[in-house]
């Protein structure tokens, strides 16, 4: 699947082949405009595995809620003006035309993109699944070196141009703030020791993929890095965190040696960061990058659809650690995709990164 | 009096740890008000906080307490970026 754009950074639904785990969920959609053709789509085809499906669906008629699942996002933007009040000013609402500030039309971009990757790829309409507005915070504090959710908005700070730029520059960066918001309305992975790892890590996942999506690139192609582009030219390292080899992303004399292990061997027990959640968020993503590469492909495919499915499944703990998220990935590649490859490919990823998927 | 930050989270995760040692300075009373400040204002256990948020450790003395981004006071916003910014 290429990634198409207009203007809007958007695209039409059924523009061009749409997959049938995508027409599953849209066909219980509460809206006719897209039950309608969904259902047609998928009673056409003749997989039996489909039909069989939508036979499921068609028993238990979801709920029709007022009015229609969105399609389409409803992004806003504010300026904090350097200031630490939130949202701060708007400047920027859906539909509006760009404005003279780049972080402002950045962030717009990168918020429609994640909702253009949930949408089209895995059928979920915003974070929520139905149809949240997506809002976004510009120009927080003075030379601020950070950005975060909020718990109901995504913040970007300008960083300080010694260490850090502009957090917007790094489109997966904007989807990482995004997909925490993703976590939050699904398996609400407890921020804190492993749960806090695999909250951070299914957020690198998503934001890279978001930029894999929006700049079509496969597996191979992609680069797995996160926040590239957002290290001062000082800084010597190629970005914050590398999915393909963590540890790696930067060894500098004022940033000090990326952290990450790359293995349960090197897990790093610590009482900072939460239990080191950006430390050892580079176990689950490795193992996410082994799994993406071994199938090849676009990796929001198939190996996102196995991590989608795990994070939005309900048999998730909030507590769980590594080895619960991992035996799940295996029976989700397993749900989705039967008796091919893909079920052992992800046995042999977490097992290569130490982490133990039998009972 | 010693006056310690340590800032841990973030989106980078990297910690970051400065502290003044007041005494002798001139603005030493400047900064022991605004540390007596923050500490009767700050709690004693670590907050929640939000992803990817900076958490900060204040130490005065032989007293921690704990604040988080987003929601730090006024004095708390003072305290933990001049200690980041001037502190050794």
């Amino acid at each position: 699947m290429q990634p198409r754009t207009n203007e809007d950074g958007l695209h039409p639904v059924f523009c061009t082949i749409v997959p049938p785990h995508v027409l599953d969920k849209l066909s219980h959609s509460g809206d006719a405009r897209l039950a309608d053709p969904a259902r047609r789509t998928l009673e056409a085809d003749g997989l039996r595995r489909n039909r069989r499906r939508l036979t499921a669906l068609a028993a238990a008629p979801a709920t029709p809620t007022a009015g229609a699942v969105p399609v389409k996002p409803h992004r806003t933007l504010y300026d904090c003006e350097n200031g630490t009040s939130l949202p701060g000013r708007q400047v920027r609402d859906e539909g509006q035309k760009p404005t003279s500030d780049a972080s402002v039309n950045r962030a717009y971009a990168g918020l429609g993109a994640t909702f253009e990757l949930l949408l089209s790829a895995y059928g979920r309409s915003s974070i929520d699944g139905k149809g949240l507005p997506l809002i976004g915070s510009v120009h927080y504090g003075h030379e601020y070196n950070n950005a975060f959710f909020d718990g109901e908005q995504m913040v970007f700070g300008d960083g300080d141009g010694e260490i850090f730029l502009d957090f917007t520059y790094a489109i997966d960066v904007i989807a990482h703030e995004l997909a925490h918001g993703l976590t939050q309305y699904t398996a609400n992975l407890r921020y804190e020791g492993q749960s806090g790892a695999l909250n951070e890590s299914v957020s690198d996942v998503f934001g890279s993929l978001v930029k894999q999506y929006s700049l079509g690139q496969s597996a191979e192609q992609a680069d797995w890095l996160i926040g590239a582009g957002l290290l001062a030219p000082r800084v010597s390292g190629d970005a914050l965190r590398s999915m393909k080899a963590p540890g790696t992303a930067y060894d500098d004399d004022v940033l000090g040696k990326d952290p990450q292990p790359a293995s349960m061997e090197e897990y790093v027990e610590t009482e900072e960061d939460n239990g080191g959640v950006h430390i050892n968020s580079g176990i689950p993503n490795r193992a996410f990058y082994l799994l993406a590469t071994a199938l090849g492909g676009n990796a929001w495919e198939r190996a996102g659809q196995i991590w989608f499915d795990v994070l939005t499944g309900g048999e998730l703990t909030a507590t769980a650690d590594f080895a619960e998220f991992a035996r799940l990935t295996v029976a989700a590649a397993g749900d989705r995709f039967g008796e091919r490859g893909e079920r052992e490919a992800v046995l042999k990823a977490w097992s290569e990164v130490g982490v133990p998927t039998a009972e | 009096m010693l006056i310690q930050v340590t800032r841990t989270g973030g989106f980078a995760g990297i910690s970051r740890h400065h502290e003044v040692d007041t005494e002798g300075r001139e603005d030493a009373t400047e900064w022991e008000s605004l540390a007596q400040e923050v500490l009767a204002a700050t709690p004693d256990a670590p907050p929640s906080g939000v992803p990817d948020g900076f958490r900060y450790r204040i130490t005065v003395g032989d007293r921690t307490v704990y604040c988080a981004d987003p929601d730090l006071t006024g004095a708390q916003r003072t305290l933990v970026s001049r200690i980041l910014k001037e502190g050794a």
